[in-house]
């Protein structure tokens, strides 16, 4: 059977999405949030992300960095409500609309994924069911959250697949394992994008693909974003991509965010010296090549448990850092958490 | 050092490498960059002699590995050494770090690298140095891989590769499953250790702009096919194949 669809009219939003409403309020909160580990009785043992505040406004693109183990993959689980059993939110608000999501039953949440917060993983492979054809697997998903019959779902998954630039009518018969990495990843941005959703976290989605296709796809990303003004929490580890996209950015180490801002601030002028050293460390094309590059001292995952988490790496500590620093605000738009923010931003470093 | 000379490679009918020509000289770092599929790492293989040939030759110092059997193909082996992406993969799990170090060292009884002189008998005692080298102390002899972070496994790793002072150590994606923090680290150290014994290096990877850090020419592959093969202070030129220029394009920040 075929069905002949009309790429060019334009597509419409399923249901009147309150917009001017809203526009006052962020679109996302999150507020003083604290995740912890469970021990033994259930009782709290180690805390893994403390007390970390951001908000993300409707058609904004946030990115968050940091390494492994910094709690960036945890924020974001906890905001879909998908975190392991064996952890737990201990503290704090995720509201979405104003609306608080840590109050919400499994069944009210598993609503609200997909349809308006999507998530896009880093493994897309993970994503589609190996044994289902592709388009089968998007009108599934399309038709357990709308009400729609199964030609219009087809249409709508074909004008998806479509929009994400890939040989609609080819995927759509496709299973996952005739797609390349690129096109999965595609697939998964049209599942996540069909339900025109208002956010949507992409957690490291490009970090298995090759350079070009990498590009491409948080290209395709942006282009849609701003298309649909929805809001996007880009994580990854890799800076350039954050740096290249992303309207503001959250730098967390040790389950802290220890500056934030706007992108472009943070890029000209950083203050926390983990930001510095970030910036700084990593190879960057350029027509002189350093003769040595500049290094972060010590191993990734040295977390004081007391005070400044990055302080045992820190070529700047002092016997005040010993004290948890508070976020305060530089500038308009930028906040850090350093005792020496004031000294720091004297030396306008820029990255390279 | 290194010829390079039409070499061809297919795997059943698919091409994997076509016609692909370079030299290295000793002391040089090349770098190979390009997506993956592209023969990056199937070209390293052909050089360790882990694959065999379809059309063209290999020579190392003169040898052809594909011509040699036995104990004159494990002489010759030892001249090059790979440095792995996967560090895990690449160290037994049931081995103290020492006993992993030092292991090519036991394959190969009569080398004598300069930095191991006097010391050739006390295994401990070159595990030591070859620690030092990579800028471990001597704590970390005794502890299994487990209980390091990735950025030490992967030191270990290198220590293991520069053991017998081979002409050329191929680094295959050596940072690519290491933290940004820890990149630098590493690509500092192998920097340093390339000058210390004027070692040559193939290096691949699929990063622009560490590939610029590290080498003195670049050899782009697309599909199989060497594209473009420059000095990489050229990287800007003009006369670039439009391949390079958009892999460029997509590392530069805007």
């Amino acid at each position: 059977m075929t069905i002949s669809v009309d790429f060019t009219q334009p597509l419409t939003n399923d249901y009147v999405k309150e917009e001017t409403f809203f526009q006052s309020l962020p679109l996302l909160e999150i507020k003083n949030l604290s995740i912890s580990s469970l021990g033994e009785n259930k009782k709290e043992d180690i805390k893994l992300v403390k007390n970390i505040n951001f908000t993300i406004k409707s058609g904004e693109m946030l990115g968050i960095v940091g390494e492994s183990g910094s709690g960036k993959s945890l924020t974001a689980c906890a905001l879909v409500g998908l975190l392991p059993k064996s952890l737990k939110v201990t503290e704090g608000q995720i509201k979405l609309h104003g609306r608080e999501l840590l109050n919400l039953s499994e069944k009210e949440m598993r609503r609200l994924r997909g349809n308006e917060i999507a998530y896009i993983f880093q493994n897309y492979q993970g994503s589609f069911t190996p044994f289902i054809k592709i388009g089968n697997q998007l009108i599934e998903a399309l038709r357990s959250h709308r009400k729609i019959s199964k030609l219009d779902a087809k249409k709508k998954v074909l004008i998806w697949l479509e929009r994400v630039k890939l040989p609609a009518n080819q995927v759509f018969t496709s299973y996952p394992y005739q797609l390349s990495g690129g096109q999965l990843q595609r697939a998964a941005l049209a599942a996540a994008l069909m339900f025109q959703p208002f956010l949507i976290v992409a957690d490291e989605p490009t970090t298995a693909l090759d350079v070009l296709t990498s590009e491409n796809i948080l290209d395709l990303l942006v282009e849609l974003q701003k298309e649909y003004n929805c809001a996007v929490l880009l994580i990854s580890h890799n800076l350039n991509h954050v740096l290249k996209r992303t309207d503001s950015i959250a730098v967390m180490y040790g389950g802290q965010i220890v500056e934030r801002g706007l992108t472009n601030e943070i890029r000209k002028n950083p203050i926390h010296p983990y930001t510095k050293l970030l910036l700084q460390a990593r190879p960057v094309l350029s027509r002189v090549v350093p003769e040595k590059l500049v290094v972060i001292p010590g191993e990734p995952g040295l977390v004081a448990e007391q005070g400044c988490a990055f302080a045992l790496r820190c070529p700047k500590s002092f016997k005040k850092c010993s004290i948890l620093p508070k976020m305060q605000s530089v500038g308009d738009s930028q906040w850090v958490a350093c005792h020496a923010a004031d000294l720091e931003a004297d030396y306008t470093n820029a990255s390279s | 050092m290194l010829q390079v000379e039409k070499v061809s490679k297919s795997y059943r009918s698919t091409s994997v490498l076509t016609e692909v020509t370079f030299q290295m000289e000793q002391g040089e770092s090349l770098g190979l960059i390009g997506e993956s599929g592209s023969g990056k790492s199937t070209m390293a293989k052909l050089i360790v002699g882990l694959e065999h040939l379809d059309g063209g030759q290999i020579t190392l110092n003169g040898l052809d590995f594909q011509q040699l059997r036995g104990a004159e193909l494990r002489k010759a082996r030892r001249h090059v050494q790979v440095v792995f992406q996967d560090p895990w993969a690449s160290l037994n799990p049931k081995l103290p770090v020492w006993k992993s170090i030092i292991e090519p060292l036991e394959n190969y009884p009569d080398v004598v690298p300069s930095f191991l002189k006097g010391v050739r008998n006390d295994k401990r005692k070159m595990a030591e140095i070859l620690l030092e080298k990579v800028g471990l102390d001597r704590d970390f002899l005794e502890r299994y891989p487990h209980q390091l972070s990735g950025g030490q496994r992967q030191r270990v790793g290198i220590a293991r590769g520069i053991g017998l002072q081979p002409n050329l150590l191929i680094c295959d994606e050596p940072t690519s499953s290491l933290d940004v923090s820890i990149q630098a680290q590493i690509l500092n150290l192998l920097k340093e250790l390339k000058k210390e014994f004027n070692m040559s290096y193939l290096f691949i990877s699929h990063d622009m702009a560490s590939v610029q850090y590290m080498c003195d020419r670049i050899a782009v592959f697309k599909q199989g096919v060497l594209v473009d093969l420059f000095l990489s202070k050229d990287l800007f030129s003009d006369t670039r194949h439009p391949y390079t220029k958009m892999l460029v394009q997509a590392t530069v920040e805007r």
